[in-house]
């Protein structure tokens, strides 16, 4: 397994005035392709704000971020959308699904957006449908669809461009626990056949077992780490 | 994008409407705003454009067509003795009193000019012949005029001025500025009906070059030869008269007025719906540019949004427009509508639909990821 994200002395400073205040002190990380991380820690512990660094959507206010040997910290803002486009995709809480859309257009969009259009695009989103199981809802509109149901097209969308890292923040957050264990598992299942690495943000303890480490965060530190 | 943006808006179907609703009445306004601006600027100078002629010499200083002063006819001779000037005509307008037939008085503007050429004088005749005005104490009358005469036969006679005139022909499109109803006459009648005027003076020369003659040559000879007088080209003194009416009577100033403010309003409406749209589908967008949009892709639906409003404010506005056209003309007002004139409110559109997404397209710039991320 190679490295798909490696950070160093990795920290995010947010000033307000004279305040400052420490969102993430020095993370040390290392994230493997084909690996399923969890972020686990109270609310603030800096989960989201890891996120979003590692999504390259958030700057780090110093240290070091390697992506597939792509050192960001020195790219510009410009940069960063090719470095979303080629290695990332996101899963979040609220599904974040255009509502004018139906199922079938949001994947084929997000396709868009990772530069995949034309048959390849349709080709794609309609065998990921099929895998996560929504063959018969391509055409629904979101609103038309059960919450379980959304986040599996926003996992969809997440998983068709192939892209070798998928960040998930919350995403069985607005779901029960059948679905959100359920969506947990396709997202694992379909991660780790296609060697992915995949990086949850969670507070649900219930799904603590489907990962392959845990990360326990607080303050802005990871305090601890447990392989599954 | 434009598919995505076009699904918004149709997603969004009561906004959609109120937003069009919004471009079409802001739109309408400018086209209905310009439209009877440029008929009346058409109306003021209707008469020396439909005059063949390449130069018109006046009185000195005279601001426009209807309110000239007269100048001795030797000016005429002293003009069709210039080597290039193939012809002149002689034209008179001034003003004078016609009696109702139902009693009281109406101002008209008499037009006097010579039959048998015809220069000056109405262009489209609905009924009778300009030279049915030689040799008497004939008149024509134009159409519109019936507004404020009431109904008006060929052969019925009217008192102009004092003098018994009989209706020989009635013209049309002939209208004025001042919505005076406007009274063609031979020359020599309107020099005998405008006794101020004299027996020996005209309003107004009118001459046709001669063939390879540059006009701008023979105006500057005619200005160091002729004393007391303006020359121009029949063009510049349709512009002057048109910018007397438009700039020195504020009409043109209240017609721009409306028009920013319809401009305004519309982008005021269309720049709130959309920029309502887009912070109801920040996250969305928030979303693309995580999955490794650029801001410029996701503008292009926020454009591409105003474009479509834009596009179908435009053609509801056109077809309403154009359909009202002859309801104006019904009311006695002339509506312009034409392909410059609809190329000119298309582009205004655009820009104010393009101008109002601006405000939506500087908040996508500044989107925090941290909205993404909340539930």
């Amino acid at each position: 397994m190679s490295q798909a994200i490696v950070t160093t002395a990795l920290s995010k400073v947010y000033r307000e005035g004279k305040i400052e205040v420490t969102a993430l002190a020095s993370i040390d990380v290392a994230l493997m392709e084909g690996e399923v991380v969890g972020l686990f820690g109270p609310s603030g512990s800096g989960k989201t704000t890891l996120l979003s660094i590692l999504g390259c959507i958030l700057r780090p206010t110093s240290g070091s971020l390697g992506i597939y040997g792509h050192e960001t910290s020195i790219l510009s803002e410009k940069d960063l959308p090719d470095i979303r486009r080629r290695f990332i995709s996101f899963i979040f809480q609220g599904f974040n699904l255009f509502p004018a859309l139906t199922a079938y257009e949001n994947v084929i969009l997000g396709l868009k957006m990772k530069g995949i259009t034309g048959s390849d695009a349709t080709q794609r989103a309609t065998r990921i449908m099929a895998e996560v199981g929504l063959a018969d809802r391509m055409k629904f509109l979101p609103r038309d669809l059960s919450g379980g149901q959304r986040q599996r097209v926003a996992v969809a969308r997440a998983l068709a461009a192939d892209s070798p890292i998928i960040l998930a923040d919350e995403p069985t957050g607005n779901l029960d626990h059948s679905n959100g264990r359920k969506v947990m598992e396709l997202l694992r299942e379909m991660a780790s056949s296609q060697q992915r690495c995949v990086i949850v943000a969670t507070h649900d303890n219930r799904i603590e077992d489907l990962f392959d480490r845990v990360l326990y965060m607080e303050d802005g530190s990871i305090l601890r780490e447990k392989r599954g | 994008m434009f598919y995505v943006a076009l699904r918004i808006l149709l997603y969004d179907k009561i906004r959609s409407l109120i937003t069009l609703l919004g471009v079409v009445f802001a739109v309408g306004l400018i086209f209905n705003q310009l439209g009877i601006f440029l008929g009346l600027m058409e109306t003021s100078s209707v008469i020396i454009d439909h005059t063949p002629g390449d130069i018109w010499v006046t009185s000195k200083n005279s601001k426009n067509f209807d309110f000239s002063q007269p100048f001795p006819e030797y000016i005429y001779n002293q003009t069709i003795a210039d080597p290039e000037i193939l012809s002149a005509e002689k034209l008179i307008v001034a003003w004078g009193i016609i009696r109702q037939k139902e009693g009281g008085t109406e101002q008209v503007e008499v037009v006097g000019f010579n039959p048998d050429t015809g220069v000056g004088g109405p262009w489209d005749m609905l009924a009778g012949d300009t030279r049915y005005l030689k040799n008497g104490n004939f008149a024509i009358v134009d159409e519109s005029a019936m507004k404020r005469l009431g109904k008006i036969q060929v052969g019925e006679y009217r008192d102009v001025l004092f003098h018994r005139l009989q209706i020989v022909g009635i013209s049309r499109g002939v209208k004025s500025f001042t919505t005076a109803p406007i009274l063609f006459t031979s020359f020599e009648l309107a020099q005998r009906l405008v006794t101020y005027m004299g027996s020996d003076s005209t309003v107004f020369v009118v001459a046709k070059i001669k063939p390879g003659a540059s006009v701008d040559q023979v105006i500057a000879r005619l200005q160091q030869r002729l004393k007391g007088v303006d020359v121009f080209t029949a063009a510049d003194f349709s512009m002057k008269t048109r910018k007397y009416w438009a700039i020195e009577t504020g009409v043109g100033f209240s017609f721009m007025l409306t028009i920013v403010i319809s401009f305004l309003v519309g982008m005021l409406i269309v720049g709130q719906t959309i920029y309502n749209s887009t912070m109801e589908h920040i996250k969305e967008f928030g979303t693309l540019k995580a999955l490794g949009a650029s801001n410029s892709d996701i503008y292009r639906i926020i454009f591409s949004q105003a474009i479509i409003n834009a596009m179908l404010g435009y053609i509801f506005s056109l077809i309403i427009t154009v359909s009202t056209v002859k309801l104006y003309e019904a009311g006695g007002m002339v509506m312009v509508v034409r392909g410059w004139v609809n190329f000119l409110v298309l582009g205004l559109t655009l820009l104010m639909c393009l101008g109002a997404a601006f405000v939506s397209v500087r908040r996508i710039k500044s989107i925090d990821p941290a909205i993404l991320f909340r539930g």
